[in-house]
């Protein structure tokens, strides 16, 4: 047993040496997806530190049958961002990608030095029926 | 020969079977096929939409996980786990778990290559093993069941001892520290809220953010809880070590909005003498039946 999770970066199923929340305090990165209409004066690029006023509506996942887990990993696990990996990523949408376009927000979540909780949300993937469009202000591995 | 204390707690080869025993062994074992059958046909289904690899996880840094992304094997990859599960519990083929296992693993890291690690299926997951090595290793059927359900205990207790150790060793004892559940609640915030459109603060949610008391006091009780996990190594610890896990866990529920619904029910189960509940209602039952036929018979007790 400890032979194979040594081997496999702490996971071989059904063996595991991941605890859940061993790190107390450790900033966190999740995903936020929304429904967003593209109109002039629209600032799609924008970061906010309050999800409840960014552009749009929030896309409700479970509607959709997708996990919040593998959108969020997704993100912050992907180490090369290639035609495959963001075709993969617009495939958990499914045909929803046909009539609307979602913004997928990455969201940093940490603890500053008076204790008190900071959240940003900036914008990382433009899905688009016909395309895929990437902010301008990050930069991507593998791209 | 004295056997040794642990193993007797965990396994109690020696101790005497009874129809108790029996009856809970096939209700552990049914508990189990179903929540293999529910892991197997809901990732199923889900792996569907999967087209890459970002995370390759146990054999899938050996082979190419993509003939799983069509459509057709990981359903018929679950109508095996489903057949071999089944197979097990009718007790048809000895090897029937392990290959259910083989074939569950293959399941997991076609489902969890998106990046995510899930620990829910983990609990079932070391079952099945449990399970699958009994077949194989005894042929005496009490002692295979014995083996199953002790080999569980362990696993389990030290699961949780062990995610308590790590906690200290990533952080410290400030783990405990409130401002870390206030971090946390903010993470699921955001989770809930991408989920469902909507998120309202729970009772203790409030309580934790109102109060960096009480949300200390709900992590020392967690880190306690997890703490004496060994406890469940032994018999007579064993209710009160889970009853502190299950509490733990509905507690996970409340703060967090996480329910580890297969590992918190395996708790459940494991937690209290169900066997022995199960004995004294038969054994009531056969009292009232005796004084029935015979209203003169003497009262009947159990050991």
């Amino acid at each position: 047993m400890s032979l194979l999770v040594t081997t496999h970066e702490g996971e071989f199923w059904p063996f595991s040496i991941f605890p859940m929340f061993s790190r107390g305090g450790h900033p966190w990165i999740r995903s936020h997806v929304r429904q967003v209409e593209l109109r002039p004066g629209v600032a799609v690029w924008a970061t906010s530190s309050d999800l409840y006023t960014l552009p749009g509506s929030p896309y409700p996942l479970r509607e959709a049958g997708v996990n919040q887990n593998d959108i969020a990993n997704f993100l912050f696990k992907t180490d090369s961002w290639s035609g495959r990996r963001v075709n993969a990523m617009r495939a958990l949408f499914g045909s929803d990608l046909e009539s609307q376009n979602l913004m997928i927000y990455r969201v940093d979540g940490s603890l500053d030095e008076t204790g008190s909780v900071n959240v940003v949300a900036t914008p990382f993937l433009l899905l688009t029926p016909d395309s895929t469009h990437f902010n301008p202000r990050l930069e991507y591995p593998g791209r | 020969m004295k056997h040794h204390v642990l193993l007797d707690n965990l396994f109690g080869f020696d101790r005497p079977d009874s129809p108790g025993q029996r009856a809970f062994a096939v209700l552990f074992e049914l508990f189990v096929l179903y929540w293999v059958v529910a892991y197997a046909w809901s990732w199923a289904w889900y792996i569907q939409r999967t087209e890459d690899v970002v995370l390759p996880l146990g054999v899938a840094r050996y082979i190419d996980l993509s003939f799983m992304f069509n459509g057709v094997a990981p359903k018929l990859n679950a109508a095996l786990m489903t057949l071999f599960a089944v197979v097990g519990v009718l007790r048809l083929w000895r090897g029937a778990w392990l290959a259910c296992l083989l074939s569950f693993h293959l399941q997991y890291t076609a489902r969890f290559c998106l990046g995510e690690i899930s620990h829910g299926s983990n609990l079932i997951g070391l079952v099945v093993l449990g399970f699958g090595i009994a077949g194989v290793a005894f042929v005496n059927r009490n002692h295979a069941r014995r083996f199953a359900i002790g080999f569980t205990y362990f696993f389990v207790g030290l699961g949780y001892t062990t995610a308590a150790i790590c906690k200290l060793v990533a952080t410290g004892l400030t783990w405990v520290n409130g401002r870390h559940l206030w971090l946390w609640v903010a993470e699921r915030r955001v989770d809930m809220y991408s989920t469902a459109a909507t998120f309202d603060y729970t009772f203790v949610q409030s309580l934790a953010i109102d109060s960096h008391l009480a949300a200390t006091l709900i992590l020392v009780f967690g880190l306690v809880a997890e703490a004496f996990g060994w406890a469940i190594w032994f018999r007579r610890s064993r209710p009160f070590a889970m009853a502190l896990l299950i509490a733990m866990h509905l507690g996970i529920i409340w703060s967090m909005g996480i329910s580890f619904t297969s590992n918190t029910w395996l708790l459940v189960l494991l937690a209290y003498p169900w066997a022995r509940l199960i004995d004294r209602t038969v054994g009531r039952t056969s009292d009232v039946a005796r004084q029935i036929v015979s209203p003169h018979g003497g009262v009947l007790t159990q050991e």
